[in-house]
């Protein structure tokens, strides 16, 4: 795409910085594996070699994966499939460079007048790490690709451009939420290069 | 009018794995041709619902767009429009030596061959019969830069207009001489973006186009050249679709008041059919051509010898009653009955009615539109308003839906006798529903 670095020294975030589901959960997580009846009447459960433990392992995290399918989808989970996704520039994730954030991620009813829908509206709102970056519409357009593809047809995704970050935010953010344009983007194979070279390091 | 009930009567199957993004109803055989994503155009019977044949081999990507032309004998002809760039032309026998009226049925009966439904093939007993059968591809036509969004053929069928991402529109003539020959007309490229949608005004040679730069501009030809007119703004966002009033439509009226009726038509004989628009900005607005009474003699004449300077004033006449909650894609008004339907991303369908103010009374109150008239203060008996009568939410469950249109009823469920008009409404998901309304 661009032939020249736009920005060559952005600023990174520590991944430690950065949010995530696992850190408040881990200690009651480790303490339920560490304590629980599990540990306790099966010792063996420790070795991880045990095939029996590894066996007890997968069961235990197919069930939460099920727990996980029942439960809504929620912020952190639409910001851990975006935030991994490289920035077109640098090999450097959208997370680590602040360009998708935690506080500007929301989900909304998408028909607020019809209750019984289940139709949600994700939004995300993207900040460019300039303010001029003309790849700020193919950021963008990974984003929403990534998560069209990941979530379930009933979310609705908007993405923006956050205000006040970018100098033409109301043209990247028209042909964002142009649904013509996304999908014949969809269909260009140099485009669809691009991103999905941004997406190889998502999962 | 009291709320009417939108029922769904079938669904078009098998349907398209992929996106659908329109369906266009044949205007006089009772079949459908709906454009998909996975490069093919689906042709289905209104008879049965089932799929009669699938054109392929034609486009190279997304097939987006499609239109009938009008007004051929014997024989269908579609065009369509691609992201591809391209537009193309195809043709098939409506009957093979077996005379006008047995067109219809031809169609019922290549359904009834199981094969036809499961992949669009018709049945290979006989050779020469299946050649005569198929879609004959005839000619591409190529000019645009980027993806087609819209087809329509002129009235008469002579011209074709085709626009683009390329912010284009190219007006096509076809030359029917036999050799699927077409030559450009124009090329008008006044749109500051892609042009989304384009129709032609219901019998005189004058286009209507809808653009991503939130306008609609209206265009003639002016001795030889052919150029913009007008230019509506109004929409705060890119306008998806138009439609133009039917020549001979009147708003609702109760029977008694049939001078009403006569009333109304006079005086909107001399502005001619109103144009109908949705929009990204989830509005519709409804546009008036301001009677100019030169301006009328002057479109008696014939058209070579129109002066320069054929500029139109339109007037916004008003915004519909609100009832979209996302962006609205798409909205057809019924040459038969008037009524307007629009669907959107919020997979909802409804259906508007244009009634005179003073029969309004039993209405809901805050769902009217009134169409005030700016020049008399005083309310005049001609001042009608729009009332939403029908609503279904989740129309194609969960999916955003795409397009709508009307077409003539034509399965066994319908009365004999009576005209009925059903909705065919085209989804993400690729289905394709039929529905009644119970008026």
């Amino acid at each position: 795409m661009a032939s020249e670095i736009q920005n060559s020294n952005p600023t990174i975030l520590n991944a430690a910085d950065l949010p995530t589901r696992l850190r408040p959960g881990a200690p009651r997580k480790s303490g339920a594996y560490g304590t629980g009846i599990f540990t306790s009447a099966l010792p063996s459960a420790t070795n991880a070699n045990d095939p029996f433990a590894s066996c007890l392992y997968l069961s235990e995290t197919s069930d939460s994966e099920d727990e996980l399918m029942e439960e809504p989808i929620d912020e952190q989970e639409i910001y851990d499939l975006i935030s991994t996704i490289s920035d077109p520039e640098h090999p450097i994730s959208l997370g680590a460079l602040a360009v998708v954030s935690l506080p500007d991620i929301s989900i909304k009813p998408s028909l607020p007048n019809v209750p019984e829908s289940p139709l949600r509206t994700v939004t995300v709102l993207i900040t460019p790490t300039i303010t001029h970056c003309s790849l700020a519409t193919v950021i963008g357009l990974g984003v929403r690709v990534r998560l069209e593809q990941s979530l379930p047809p009933r979310f609705r995704v908007d993405v923006r451009i956050k205000e006040g970050t970018h100098s033409t935010a109301d043209e990247v953010n028209k042909q964002l939420a142009d649904k013509e344009r996304v999908a014949a983007a969809l269909e260009n194979g140099t485009l669809m290069g691009v991103i999905a070279k941004m997406l190889e390091t998502c999962q | 009018m009291a709320a009417v009930a939108i029922t769904h009567l079938s669904d078009l199957t098998p349907p398209s794995l992929e996106r659908t993004w329109l369906t266009a109803p044949h205007p006089t055989l009772p079949i459908v041709a709906t454009c998909s994503s996975d490069k093919t155009i689906r042709v289905y019977s209104l008879t049965n619902f089932r799929l009669l044949s699938t054109i392929t081999g034609g486009h190279k990507r997304s097939v987006r767009t499609c239109a009938w032309k009008p007004h051929v004998q014997g024989e269908s002809v579609l065009a369509t429009g691609s992201f591809d760039a391209t537009v193309g032309i195809w043709r098939r026998w409506d009957s093979y030596g077996r005379g006008g009226e047995s067109g219809a049925e031809d169609w019922g009966l290549n359904s009834r061959n199981d094969k036809a439904g499961e992949d669009g093939e018709v049945g290979n007993d006989d050779v020469d019969d299946e050649d005569e059968e198929e879609w004959r591809f005839a000619v591409l036509l190529d000019g645009h830069d980027s993806e087609v969004k819209s087809v329509s053929w002129s009235p008469s069928g002579m011209l074709l207009a085709t626009c683009s991402r390329d912010k284009s529109i190219w007006i096509w003539e076809d030359l029917d001489d036999g050799d699927n020959n077409f030559e450009t007309v124009a090329v008008m490229q006044e749109h500051a973006g892609d042009v989304k949608s384009v129709a032609w005004h219901p019998v005189e040679e004058c286009l209507a186009s809808a653009s991503y730069d939130d306008t609609i501009r209206l265009w003639r030809e002016d001795i030889d050249d052919w150029g913009q007119v007008a230019c509506l703004k109004g929409h705060e966002g890119t306008v998806w679709c138009i439609d133009w009033e039917g020549v001979e439509n009147v708003p609702y009226s109760q029977p008694a008041s049939a001078s009403l009726a006569e009333q109304w038509k006079t005086s909107h004989a001399l502005s001619g059919p109103r144009l109908i628009s949705c929009s990204d900005d989830r509005t519709i607005r409804l546009w008036q051509k301001q009677p100019k009474e030169q301006q009328q003699q002057q479109l008696n004449m014939p058209s070579i010898i129109r002066p320069t300077g054929t500029d139109e004033i339109w007037t916004e006449e008003g915004v519909l009653p609100s009832a979209h909650d996302l962006s609205i894609y798409a909205v057809a008004w019924s040459k038969r009955t008037g009524l307007l339907a629009s669907v959107g991303a919020d997979g909802r369908i409804v259906v508007y009615q244009e009634q005179f103010a003073n029969e309004q009374q039993d209405s809901p109150a805050g769902e009217a539109m009134d169409t005030t008239d700016d020049s008399t203060a005083s309310p005049s008996p001609l001042q009608t308003g729009w009332n939403v009568i029908a609503t279904f939410d989740g129309a194609h469950s969960i999916y955003e839906i795409n397009h709508v249109a009307w077409a003539k009823r034509a399965d066994r469920g319908r009365e004999e006798g009576k005209e009925e008009e059903v909705l065919v409404t085209t989804a993400d998901d690729g289905s394709i529903k039929v529905w009644t309304l119970g008026l």
